[in-house]
């Protein structure tokens, strides 16, 4: 008897012909200086223009249907995609998180006349959305929101805030998780909804939040008396604790949790090219194993997820576990570059190893925290 | 996952479920060997399963049988099951009929000396000559056998393999990677079935044990510490099953499972101390007693993780190995297991 269940995909050259493209896309790009290579990309390197390109070509909106402009491939083949770009530390921050979880979400929610209508921009790479879950009460304790929805006769209307919202300063729309009544006596998990809110309406206000590395990817939204139509409820009202959990294992299994300084290490390689010490060899080869297995776990659930199903725990181990290593990467890699003399790091092993340090806080904090992860953990193993 | 499907498997687990209850370990190890569990192993040609047909085996696929391997590790089997089998391969790979009885191995390498986990029980040794490309089969009851100083229950003796004369010897075109690649794999199953078997302990004591009136499983300090350990399992479990399927897929020539096998064997060696500590501290005393079963795992995890060397000294070289390729392979394995560098092959 196994406890988790993590299956072992047989390899698939088909795949790897799809990687050919995007590996000679990535290179080309760079090197024509489209863009420079970033840890934490698909957070914080956004770029419209490179968003379009990969739409162009076909790389967003993979697994939905061509009817709502989307290319009817596999979660497996937007999977090397996003694995690709991560390596390449591209700047696909603008459409990752669309393409990631909201596609989907109006795939399962949203009306015909949405699907329509987004769906073909999203794939386009001309269309974002921003995440709003989180505001100042409601952080680990998500069930805490406060931000409402009244019904009133044109639609509902949204008065409250949003915190953390990445990207949302260009993004076209929030799906928020939002109290449309109130909670159940101490169940707050009931009353919850997630409505779509087109971010250009009357009375929303985004305000920038600086990071400690002077970046301003993430903002504060403000909600005051805006109005949006009855068809911007996605899924059932009241239903949105179940539907924003169910969306997680999509969000915390993916590559990001782990390839998201694989930058870091992979530049360093170049510049250790033949002058590695045996103490450096030692902690590559600790590093490749983890991820490697990393890769086998996140896999194994892209492929339930293909096949409809949506492990929670096992995406929780993996966010885990990858955040751990993920930092881990960073400090491992600056240990070995004590093989070369400071004075021969390139610029951009400087840039990209400062980039890595400073983004590094945030990467055991969204999508839920260690805490959090080791929580549902725990729950699986019966312990609470 | 580890595929515990099929008749191996199957029949395996039945066996060891029936004949390796929780005092048979213990049993054991007081000396009273047991000999009903071996031999309902043998009855049912389980040693063989990796035998080729035209030597009497059963010629089961690779993967077949490392769920009876798991089955095997979760009962902290006391009999050298796993390692007849390998011994059993290796003889089959020469060409050799495999070994009557029960089997231990060793590679070979300069000295000429080897340690033999088992070393007390096995009846025959099978060794791999790295310098003369050789397997050979010794009648381990007529040599000299000094016991080592083991971690493991199972034992471990020194054999110095001079003067010896081989029962049978035949030449092998397989390399030592190619060995390594078995023995490794075998070895991370047996050790993710351990740390799982040994979070299975953990979760029933903390969840009865209660203290400050309520049960250990309530506090969130050993919730978060069991979460983690579970989290180090599960990645020894896929480690081992991706060194397994690789292995599978590669069994004409196993040498090009050993980037897989050294990846399984430097995760989860690592991870021994991860899952140990905190399954030794949720436990109190009492898992420190010889009485209670979780030395039964924890003192295994702690020789095998050591087994053809520690994991210090893999992860070394398996960094050697990926230094003298290029970024561009080694990305290519880390994403989809595929470790040939066609390159250098061509060249």
């Amino acid at each position: 008897m196994q406890r988790f269940n993590f299956p072992v995909v047989q390899p698939d050259p088909a795949l790897e012909e799809l990687r050919g493209e995007l590996q000679a896309f990535l290179k080309e790009e760079r090197e024509a200086g489209n863009f420079r290579p970033e840890p934490e990309c698909w957070m914080a390197s956004a770029d419209p223009e490179f968003s379009k390109k990969m739409g162009e070509r076909g790389w967003i909106g993979l697994t939905w249907s061509s009817q709502y402009g989307g290319h009817d491939k596999s979660a497996l083949e937007r999977y090397i995609v996003t694995e690709e770009t991560l390596r390449s530390g591209a700047p696909v921050a603008a459409h990752w998180i669309a393409d990631r979880q909201h596609a989907p979400m109006l795939l399962a929610h949203g009306t015909e006349e949405q699907k329509l209508d987004i769906l073909p921009r999203i794939a386009a790479g001309e269309c974002y959305f921003a995440i709003g879950l989180s505001e100042p009460g409601a952080g680990s304790d998500l069930a805490n929101v406060k931000t409402k929805a009244e019904k009133v006769p044109e639609g509902w209307k949204i008065n409250g805030q949003k915190i953390w919202s990445s990207g949302a300063h260009m993004c076209h729309y929030m799906v928020a998780l939002l109290r449309t009544s109130p909670a159940d006596g101490r169940n707050r998990h009931v009353g919850l909804s997630q409505i779509m809110i087109d971010l250009s309406l009357p009375g929303v206000t985004i305000k920038p939040i600086v990071d400690l590395s002077g970046d301003a990817h993430f903002n504060e939204v403000y909600f005051e008396d805006v109005i949006v139509p009855d068809d911007c409820l996605l899924g059932e009202e009241g239903g949105g604790w179940k539907q924003v959990t169910g969306e997680l294992a999509m969000e915390r299994s993916g590559p990001e949790r782990f390839l998201s300084s694989y930058i870091t290490l992979e530049t360093a390689l170049y510049q250790l090219s033949g002058k590695m010490g045996s103490d450096s060899h030692a902690r590559l080869g600790k590093l490749i194993a983890g991820l490697r297995t990393l890769k086998g776990m996140s896999w194994g659930i892209a492929n339930l997820l293909d096949q409809g199903v949506s492990p929670e725990t096992e995406a929780a181990l993996v966010k885990d576990l990858g955040n751990r290593l993920e930092n881990d990467l960073t400090q491992q890699v600056r240990a070995m570059l004590n093989d070369l003399s400071s004075e021969d790091w390139s610029p951009d092993m400087r840039r990209i190893m400062n980039i890595g340090v400073l983004r590094s806080p945030p990467n055991t904090l969204r999508g839920g925290t260690t805490e959090v992860m080791r929580g549902i953990t725990a729950r699986q193993l019966g312990l609470r | 996952m580890i595929n515990t499907q099929g008749m191996v498997a199957e029949t395996a687990t039945k066996i060891y479920t029936d004949l390796c209850a929780r005092e048979v370990p213990h049993e054991a190890e007081a000396g009273r060997y047991p000999q009903a569990l071996w031999d309902a192993l043998t009855e049912n040609g389980l040693p063989l399963a990796w035998v080729s047909e035209a030597n009497g085996g059963f010629g089961a696929d690779l993967d077949e049988v490392f769920g009876a391997i798991w089955a095997s590790a979760q009962a902290a089997s006391p009999v050298p099951f796993a390692e007849t089998l390998i011994a059993n391969w290796m003889l089959d790979r020469a060409g050799l009929a495999p070994a009557d009885g029960s089997a231990s191995f060793a590679l070979s390498g300069h000295t000429p000396s080897a340690d033999i986990p088992f070393g007390m029980h096995a009846d025959k040794i099978v060794l791999f000559d790295e310098a003369h490309h050789e397997i050979s089969l010794f009648d381990n009851r007529v040599a000299v056998r000094s016991p080592e100083e083991s971690l493991s229950p199972d034992g471990m003796t020194q054999f110095v393999f001079s003067g010896h004369v081989a029962e049978q010897s035949a030449k092998t075109d397989l390399s030592r990677q190619a060995f390594e690649a078995l023995i490794l794999t075998v070895r991370a199953v047996q050790m993710a079935a351990a740390m799982e078997s040994a979070l299975n302990l953990s979760i029933d004591y903390v969840t009865q044990r209660e203290q400050f009136g309520r049960p250990l499983s309530k506090f969130q300090a050993i919730q978060q510490q069991l979460a983690v350990a579970a989290s180090e399992c599960a990645a020894a479990t896929m480690a081992a099953t991706q060194a397994a399927s690789a292995i599978a897929r590669h069994s004409n020539d196993p040498e090009q499972a050993w980037h897989e096998a050294v990846i399984a064997k430097v995760q989860i060696g690592h991870s021994v101390e991860a899952v140990t500590v905190p399954f030794h501290q949720v436990h109190g005393a009492m898992g420190y007693t010889q009485e209670y079963d979780l030395h039964h795992y924890t003192r295994r995890l702690w020789a095998w993780r050591d087994a053809l060397g520690n994991e210090h000294l893999w992860s070394k070289r398996l960094g050697e190995a990926l230094a003298v390729t290029s970024p561009d392979q080694v990305w290519k394995g880390v994403t989809t297991g595929d470790w040939t560098d066609r390159k250098s092959v061509a060249s």
